[in-house]
């Protein structure tokens, strides 16, 4: 495992617990309990050992403040006054449980469909994976936090987007539990879930996030209540595009297509020029894609290139087309900070692009590390708390899942 | 356990008939979403020739001409009925409040309705396409049992 850079939060303060580890595991029990001997400082959401990055104290960002919030002592006593959210996520082929309790992450297991090399997921298999795991992966989330079901306050999962048959296999049951425990339901959006549980981890105020999964490519800042979008893809997600030319390869997609494209691209030495298709604030891949599978057939038969060179050269031009257009929404907001959210976000290069340019603006960068990354059950729990402050809640009637639902669609009324 | 029917166009209850000349006027007045003039269309099917009848408000879908001139084709002649006794009407109603938000995913070709009387859920699918209705029930079945593995697991309900 590759050591941590130092924009990288959510992590120093483990030992070890993250080398190794690239999935089945979110879990941040380890990270929170670890906090309790330094004390918290008033505001702030972590605490870190001596010897490594300070965030800043954080007061009052949150919105109103709540009663006791800024008592570090009252903060660890009086748990009824802390909401505990359990959150569900499973819209692509991770399936994760998280609870996370006023800003702290107390469980986050998370299981992944893997298929064969050569081929991707499918709904109907991935919805099936997820309900063979889901009711131990709460069972687990719950033992870990150390929680019953009546300690819990509130039920969050994702409503969408994502593919229709998992989504709904989780919804089913976050809807079930509600209403046998008796407890109010959230539908979170899951870009929203990436975006509050990088803010919680990584102490960034106001940054231009870049959103960039499998399923989703956006470049989002927050303004005036809702999480606007800046620029996106046109086409296919870029880490659609990794994904399918893993398949292309038949590289292996355990642990996942992008980190072995990753660690091959680390060999590679050769630049192939592929298209790059940058398209004012946004951007598109479906060329990219189709032209390396071409190139791909022709030139590892010739012996033109090798495998490695291929992925190498897929992620250079690929993240500096997203370095562009982040750069391009941080100019236009004049904005200081970017965080890198979503799986693609887990990629050292990508994040060593970012740096290297946010550093030329003087700005700085955040991002998490695998556990948060990754979609993951805490994210929506940690979204389903800020909403759940907020007052929402979402009727069972209301509560039917949607495989298209954008960033921009929900009412940011947690944020100032 | 559960009983099931299945009933090719002569299912019980209100609106569930389908052929036979009574049909007619129903089938013409419930159509499907893309058929608002339910008065035009019943003369149109009672008169029984198969004309292009002009509607208020006609909304193309695909094969939209040919559905107004094959008027029997379109409606939902299949059907599938599900009763799914539960140890009580809390449970019932619990399993029909996860189960029922959820839209199909073929909405125009496949519709079902959930409802509870007393602790039985009771199902019911009306389809124009047989093997949508077969992937419709068989999601149905599989999503209804991660449902009661799910009450099993963590319930009983908390009274209220």
């Amino acid at each position: 495992m590759p050591a941590q850079r130092p924009w990288q939060l959510g992590g120093q303060i483990l030992e070890g617990a993250l080398l190794g580890r690239r999935d089945d595991g979110g879990g941040a029990g380890a990270g929170v309990r670890a906090l309790e001997p330094f004390g918290a400082r008033p505001g702030a959401r972590f605490c870190l050992a001596p010897g490594v990055l300070s965030l800043p104290a954080r007061s009052g960002i949150r919105g109103p403040a709540r009663p006791g919030g800024s008592q570090p002592c009252r903060r660890f006593l009086s748990v009824s006054a802390m909401p505990a959210v359990l959150g569900f996520e499973g819209s692509a082929n991770k399936i994760g449980v998280g609870v996370v309790r006023d800003g702290a992450v107390l469980a986050n297991p998370r299981r992944t469909y893997v298929t064969p090399p050569g081929t991707g997921f499918l709904p109907g298999d991935t919805a099936r994976h997820h309900r063979a795991v889901i009711l131990d992966l709460l069972q687990e989330a719950l033992t870990e936090a150390g929680l019953t079901s009546q300690d819990i306050d509130c039920i969050a999962y994702t409503k969408g987007p994502g593919m229709g048959a998992p989504l709904v296999s989780v919804a089913v049951v976050a809807r079930t539990v509600a209403q046998l425990w008796n407890k109010p339901l959230l539908g979170v959006n899951h870009c929203i879930g990436h975006i509050e549980m990088g803010r919680l981890i990584t102490g960034a105020t106001s940054p231009t996030v870049l959103y960039v999964s499998g399923g989703n490519t956006q470049v989002i800042a927050y303004s005036e209540h809702r999480y606007r979008i800046f620029g996106e893809t046109i086409d296919i997600a870029v880490g659609n595009c990794l994904d399918r030319f893993a398949r292309v390869l038949k590289i292996s997609n355990d642990p996942s297509p992008g980190y072995n494209i990753e660690q091959m691209a680390k060999r590679g030495k050769k630049l192939v020029e592929l298209p790059y298709t940058v398209k004012g604030m946004d951007v598109s891949f479906s060329g990219i894609l189709s032209f390396i599978e071409d190139v791909a057939q022709r030139m590892l038969a010739t012996g033109e290139c090798t495998p490695e060179d291929l992925c190498f050269s897929l992620q250079e031009t690929v993240f500096a087309m997203l370095v562009e257009i982040t750069e391009r929404a941080m100019a236009h907001c004049g904005s200081q900070e970017a965080l890198i959210v979503g799986g693609v976000g887990c990629n050292l290069r990508l994040q060593e692009m970012m740096e290297t340019m946010c550093q030329e603006r003087g700005a700085r960068l955040f991002a998490t590390d695998e556990r948060f990354c990754i979609d993951n059950g805490a994210m929506i729990a940690q979204a389903g708390w800020e909403m759940f402050r907020a007052g929402h809640r979402t009727p069972l009637s209301d509560s039917g899942i949607t495989q298209r639902y954008r960033t921009d669609e929900v009412e940011v009324t947690w944020r100032d | 356990m559960l009983a099931a029917g299945a009933d090719a166009g002569a299912g019980g209850g209100a609106g569930a008939a389908d052929d036979g000349a009574d049909g007619q006027d129903r089938r013409g007045g419930r159509g499907g979403p893309g058929f608002p003039g339910g008065a035009g269309e019943a003369a149109a099917a009672a008169a029984g020739r198969a004309r292009p009848v002009s509607r208020a408000r006609h909304v193309p879908e695909p094969g939209g001409d040919a559905a107004a001139t094959t008027g029997r084709r379109e409606t939902r002649r299949h059907g599938f009925a599900l009763c799914v006794p539960f140890p009580s009407c809390l449970e019932a109603e619990i399993a029909c409040g996860s189960l029922a938000p959820d839209a199909e995913p073929h909405r125009k070709a496949v519709e079902k309705q959930l409802t509870v009387s007393g602790s039985v859920l009771a199902v019911r699918w009306r389809a124009e396409d047989p093997r949508l209705l077969r992937i419709s029930v068989l999601n149905f079945l599989d999503h209804l049992s991660l449902v009661m593995r799910t009450m099993r697991r963590f319930g009983p309900p908390i009274s209220r």
